[in-house]
């Protein structure tokens, strides 16, 4: 069943659109592919786990017009022989060009899923951030996705060559308009690179977004991945990792306060590959209205991860009794050999003793509430570890909290 | 005389859940400013009962009666609303609060109960000076609400508490339990430091030796939800000595009790 738009979802489009924008003849190869994997890709249903909690009964990407203007917005300052821009900058520089055409698309391939080949086919603009060898960025780049109505595709490619250090933050808004959102940000860490990632998520009150962002850890590789889902009507952000150097780690902390009909959905997937490899993942959310959260988490230890570090927490704050969640965290060790291997998740409504002891002391409900979710997140702002986003949502708490039905 | 600070009328109390059960069944009470009164009684008297009920705990409900405040009958009031208005409950089991530190729930309290954002330089000197008052280290309130708290350290946190809200009626349910001599010396000088000529307070214990600390005006004995002996400072004394068997044999109430 195609969409209104499908016509500007074909193979031919994608060429057309490529050849127009000026792209090389990879690119609009590879773009022709994807649309042809999108053309063939049925959408995922319920019955596949991570699809589980987000019915996309009556969604059809191909509805939504692509928006052919839409770019990233990248601000940061790249060490000598690095980058930090859009993608299609990186493509008239021949040196850059060369890591782009090398690298996207290796991580996540266009013909995974539905919404993957859909941004590979028809990402416009893209942000490509390189780190070179041993080059540590002089302070963080901000990438800022501004949609406005129909479909986008925001595209990031993270480049952290050996040694290397950077740390990113996307920024994500919208306006009122209906807007589908399909993100793929991919990540290539190499050996003993550290990269910093955050997504602060402010998307408009009808945005519904699909990202996946998935990183490839090298030899004692270090990433951090953190999400501050506040905005969006729908947000469903996949984190994988995949630590395939020995000694790589994967940190993974994530908040979301959601009211009204927001719906949040967190699918974690932590591989360990290489020996002694760690991982930890913490995501928290706190639900008011009839706003709704999923967490399905895996953390697989192959046999070969042997000595695996990894850690995996979901908790989940019910704030109204129309609120709801899920949590679904999986264990798959395929090792005797582990260091530390475990995981806990909750659902629950706010603790109705600490409730009354801080009315006690002469807050009303309300005051009461955000006092709660604040504390609720406390450890995760103490783990991002980054004074303006801790900000954010202690105004964030404050805002939401003071209007939000209990 | 000057008007009271508290008055319970006829005060009958049963659980929220369980409303066949009665805890309070009757209960009569007066403070005036300056007073300090001590609740006694045996285990399961009430005595907890009716201090939350003061409080406004909606674990419990009033079925007659009333809770006079400062001339207002404010039964039907809500917990928040009841401190705001300066009525002050330590807890005999304070509950922990991860994630919120002392200085963001006194903060938040001092800010409801002064109906006004408190200015960050006049709430660190008010809060320095009650610490100290009080022999308390300024690492104490970075802490989380009781969190890994001793019991002496919790009891020490509701005096905060009440310390930085300056309430007109404090309610001390158990404050003394749990507590080895050292720290309960430490707690009752805090509430002698605390004390004003215009507060009342009501100090709720099973034992008497809180009361050679801090001395009460008025001592009640509260058995089966009613108060059955009321006097001065002897009656601890008299309780403290021979325990409750006596006032209740020479009531008629031992059987009572015993069924």
């Amino acid at each position: 069943m195609a969409g209104a738009q499908a016509a500007q979802y074909a193979p031919e489009q994608a060429i057309t659109a490529s050849r127009g924008r000026g792209e090389p003849e990879w690119l609009g190869h590879a773009r022709a592919e994807a649309a042809r994997a999108f053309e063939v890709t049925p959408m995922p249903t319920p019955a596949l786990r991570p699809w589980k909690y987000t019915k996309l009964a009556g969604l059809e990407i191909d509805a939504f017009a692509p928006d052919q203007h839409f770019a990233p917005v990248v601000e940061g300052e790249a060490p000598e022989g690095g980058f930090a821009g859009t993608i299609s900058h990186a493509l008239m520089d021949s040196a850059q060009a060369a890591v782009v055409e090398a690298r996207l698309g290796s991580v996540v391939h266009a013909t995974e899923g539905k919404f993957v080949a859909a941004n590979a086919a028809l990402w416009t603009g893209g942000a490509f951030i390189h780190a070179p060898r041993g080059k540590t960025f002089a302070g963080p780049v901000s990438i800022t996705l501004e949609g406005s109505q129909g479909a986008i595709f925001p595209r990031v490619l993270i480049v952290a060559e050996a040694g290397s250090e950077v740390s990113v933050v996307i920024h994500a808004t919208s306006t009122e308009a209906a807007l589908l959102a399909s993100t793929v940000v991919e990540v290539v860490a190499d050996a003993d690179s550290r990269v910093r990632l955050a997504f602060d998520v402010r998307w408009g009150p009808q945005t519904q977004e699909f990202a996946i962002v998935r990183a490839m850890a090298g030899k004692s590789a270090d990433i951090k991945v953190n999400t501050l889902a506040l905005g969006g009507l729908l947000l469903k952000q996949t984190f994988e990792t995949l630590l395939e150097g020995e000694g790589a780690s994967s940190t993974i902390r994530g908040v979301a306060l959601g009211d009204r009909d927001q719906h949040f959905d967190f699918v974690t997937y932590q591989d360990h590959i290489a020996p002694r490899t760690v991982s930890s993942v913490a995501i928290k959310t706190a639900l008011a209205g009839a706003s709704r959260a999923a967490y399905y988490g895996v953390t697989r230890v192959e046999e070969t991860a042997k000595g695996a570090d990894a850690v995996q927490e979901n908790r989940n704050l019910l704030l109204s009794k129309h609120a709801k969640a899920d949590s679904d965290p999986v264990l798959e060790i395929l090792t005797n050999d582990v260091t530390r291997c475990g995981h806990g998740a909750t659902v629950g409504p706010v603790d109705q003793e600490a409730l009354f002891y801080l009315q006690s002391r002469g807050l009303d409900n309300r005051a009461a509430m955000k006092l709660l979710v604040a504390g609720f997140f406390s450890s995760i702002a103490r783990d991002i570890d980054d004074v303006v986003l801790e900000a954010e949502l202690e105004a964030e708490v404050e805002r939401k909290l003071s209007v939000a039905a209990f | 005389m000057s008007n009271p600070i508290l008055e319970l009328r006829d005060l009958k109390v049963s659980i929220t859940e369980k409303p066949d059960i009665q805890i309070v069944k009757g209960v009569d009470l007066t403070i005036r400013p300056g007073e300090i009164h001590a609740l006694m009684g045996p285990n399961g008297s009430g005595k907890s009962t009716l201090a939350s009920t003061i409080a406004g705990s909606p674990t419990y409900k009033v079925d007659s009666g009333q809770v006079i405040y400062q001339g207002q009958d404010i039964t039907a009031l809500t917990a928040d609303a009841r401190a705001r208005q300066g009525i002050f409950l330590s807890f005999q089991y304070p509950t922990t609060i991860p994630g919120v530190t002392m200085v963001n729930l006194l903060r938040e309290a001092l800010k409801a109960r002064r109906g006004e954002e408190v200015p960050a330089r006049e709430f660190i000197a008010e809060l320095r000076e009650t610490l100290a008052n009080l022999k308390m280290s300024e690492d104490f309130a970075r802490r989380y609400v009781n969190d890994g708290f001793s019991g002496g350290e919790k009891k020490r946190a509701e005096i905060l508490q009440m310390g930085m809200l300056k309430p007109d009626l404090a309610i001390l349910d158990e404050t003394d339990s749990g507590l080895d001599v050292d720290a309960l010396r430490t707690v009752a000088e805090g509430v002698n430091a605390l004390k004003r000529p215009d507060m009342g307070i009501l100090i709720i214990t099973h034992y008497e030796r809180i009361l050679d600390y801090v001395q009460p005006d008025f001592v009640h004995v509260l058995v089966a939800g009613r108060i059955v002996k009321s006097g001065d400072f002897s009656l601890a004394k008299e309780i403290e000595a021979g325990g409750y068997d006596p006032i209740m044999k020479e009531l008629g109430l031992l059987e009572e009790v015993a069924s």
